[in-house]
């Protein structure tokens, strides 16, 4: 259980901070209640691991081969790239952390699957703007009906609220289905777990940051994106879900803050006003580029660390 | 199908439409407070029907805190929080008027001169229209009807009426030998009178914003 604690440290920090992006606006804004938006996000991103997380964790296993000790290794690594860059407050995806860090084993073993890094690479790319995409048809879309529709005032309201539950508990899905295989994979690469058993641990511990540590992360991170009208801010949640979704089905694990992010952008490209700023685009690419590079380079010292030996004086 | 679980919610909406059917029930007591004083001024029924306005008036402050204290127990999703509650205090100025135009014609014990007579039930009536025509834009709001800006259109028309009526009743008011005293009185009463049609000429234009805002 020791050799796993880096991957539940991971998935807790995970939790904690990507529960925001799915109900952060919902419970800022006071149309849900936190615990009510904490259980349904630990329920479903738990059945998501369960159910659809298999494909991420093989990719990510697929990545280079695992001896447990390197396993250990990945996952202390890439949760203390999380912890020092989130310190530092720079932007971090856990997703490109972990894959920095398997990266950093690859190095060390000479052996990179390149085919399947070279899929991780596109897909972050176009997590951001595949979120925008998705984000514009769906406004689009819905936006066209919603404005026939004869629903009174107060209708339109209740339609929102289940919306922001149902779509925030798919989203919830997703988050679970495509990032356990960051807080697991690399135990299942070194055939410490099965995948039955990596999702489960993984999606219980990502449960656990949710319940524990996301409410301060949700009323901070949340405001930011009440700024947006609620219909938007319901559009902004379904296209992540979809997104993460689309990335669950190729087997990549992606990042929920830069889903939102693309998506956020989208609606400013629809109303034609700036919802994302220069700064937050430029702390994107710095997340882009630095989290892997970190993970990677923290994995090979750490590597190499482990390999120093007490000979006395 | 989903009612049961927002209670609150459906308590709001009934809360809204009975504010509205109160708002309807102030203005169609004044009417009948305004005619009886012309008709017999500072009569008994005049008092019943102004105490009937104020007590009418007081019930809609409790439904607007009810309301209110619904709204601070996070009931409907902010943006709808806010709207309503401006558009609820904006329509609240209404009765505040109508009260203070009876409370004139009471306390200060103002008789309506015979020669403007024609003119002020003129500016009643329409005054009046306006907040008639102010209850449906609100419903139509609420419910996503069509012929809103029909409607605001229609407060416009009203709101230039009463203007151009209050400034000739100003006119004559001033134009006659009453005692001058009595015709700064009266000129009050008149703004008075004519804030009723300004005001739902306000609300009117915020329920247009309003109605813009939901539009995705």
């Amino acid at each position: 259980m020791l050799s796993l604690l880096g991957g539940i440290f991971m998935g807790w920090s995970l939790g904690a901070n990507d529960a925001s992006n799915i109900f952060g606006t919902a419970v800022a804004s006071r149309m849900i209640k936190f615990w009510t938006a904490a259980i349904l996000a630990s329920l479903f991103v738990i059945l998501g691991a369960l159910i659809s997380g298999q494909a991420g964790i093989e990719t990510l296993q697929g990545l280079t081969s695992f001896d447990l000790p390197q396993a250990i290794i990945a996952s202390v690594a890439a949760a203390l790239s999380v912890s020092i860059m989130t310190l530092m407050g720079w932007p971090v995806s856990s997703s490109q952390a972990v894959v920095g860090a398997i990266l950093g084993i690859g190095i060390l073993n000479s052996q990179i699957n390149v085919s399947g890094l070279g899929k991780v690479l596109i897909c972050w790319f176009t997590t951001p703007v595949g979120g925008a995409i998705i984000t514009i048809l769906l406004y689009r879309s819905i936006a066209f009906y919603y404005n026939r529709i004869p629903i009174s005032l107060f209708s339109a309201d209740r339609l929102l609220k289940i919306g922001f539950i149902f779509f925030g508990s798919y989203s919830a899905y997703a988050l679970g289905a495509n990032n356990v295989a960051n807080v697991t994979a690399v135990f299942v690469g070194a055939g410490k777990l099965s995948v039955f058993q990596a999702a489960l641990i993984g999606g219980l511990s990502i449960a656990f940051g949710i319940l524990t540590f996301s409410r301060p992360v949700m009323e901070t991170v949340g405001k930011k994106l009440v700024e947006l009208d609620p219909f938007s801010a319901l559009m902004v949640s379904i296209s992540l879900g979809i997104t993460i979704h689309i990335y669950t089905i190729i087997g990549v694990p992606v990042s929920s803050s830069q889903a939102i992010i693309g998506g956020v952008l989208g609606i400013g490209i629809i109303k034609g006003t700036n919802t994302v700023s220069m700064k937050t685009l430029k702390n994107i690419f710095l997340g882009w580029f630095l989290t892997p590079v970190v993970a990677c380079v923290l994995a090979i010292i750490i590597s190499f660390g482990s390999y120093l030996e007490y000979t006395g004086p | 199908m989903f009612r049961f679980f927002f209670k609150k919610e459906s308590r709001v909406e009934e809360l809204i439409y009975s504010y509205i059917e109160n708002f309807q029930l102030i203005y169609g007591n004044f009417e009948k407070a305004v005619l009886c004083c012309i008709q017999q001024p500072l009569c008994e029924e005049f008092d019943f029907l102004k105490r009937q306005t104020h007590k009418y008036e007081a019930k809609a402050d409790d439904i607007i805190d009810e309301i209110n204290n619904l709204m601070y127990g996070k009931v409907l999703i902010p943006d709808s929080r806010e709207d309503i509650m401006k558009l609820l205090l904006a329509i609240d100025k209404i009765p505040g008027h109508l009260e203070i135009v009876l409370s004139m014609l009471k306390y200060q014990h103002l008789v309506i001169p015979k020669e403007i007579i024609p003119e002020t039930l003129d500016l009643v009536k329409i005054s009046l229209s306006s907040c008639e025509a102010l209850s449906k834009q609100v419903i139509t709001l609420l419910k996503k009807g069509k012929g809103l800006r029909e409607l605001m259109n229609k407060i416009d028309r009203y709101e230039s009426h009463c203007d151009h009526i209050e400034t000739e009743l100003i006119q004559q008011v001033f134009n006659s030998e009453i005692d001058p005293f009595i015709k700064l009185q009266l000129k009050e009463l008149i703004i008075c009178m004519g804030d009723i049609s300004d005001q739902a000429d306000r609300v009117s234009k915020l329920v247009n914003i309003l109605s813009l805002k939901r539009r995705v």
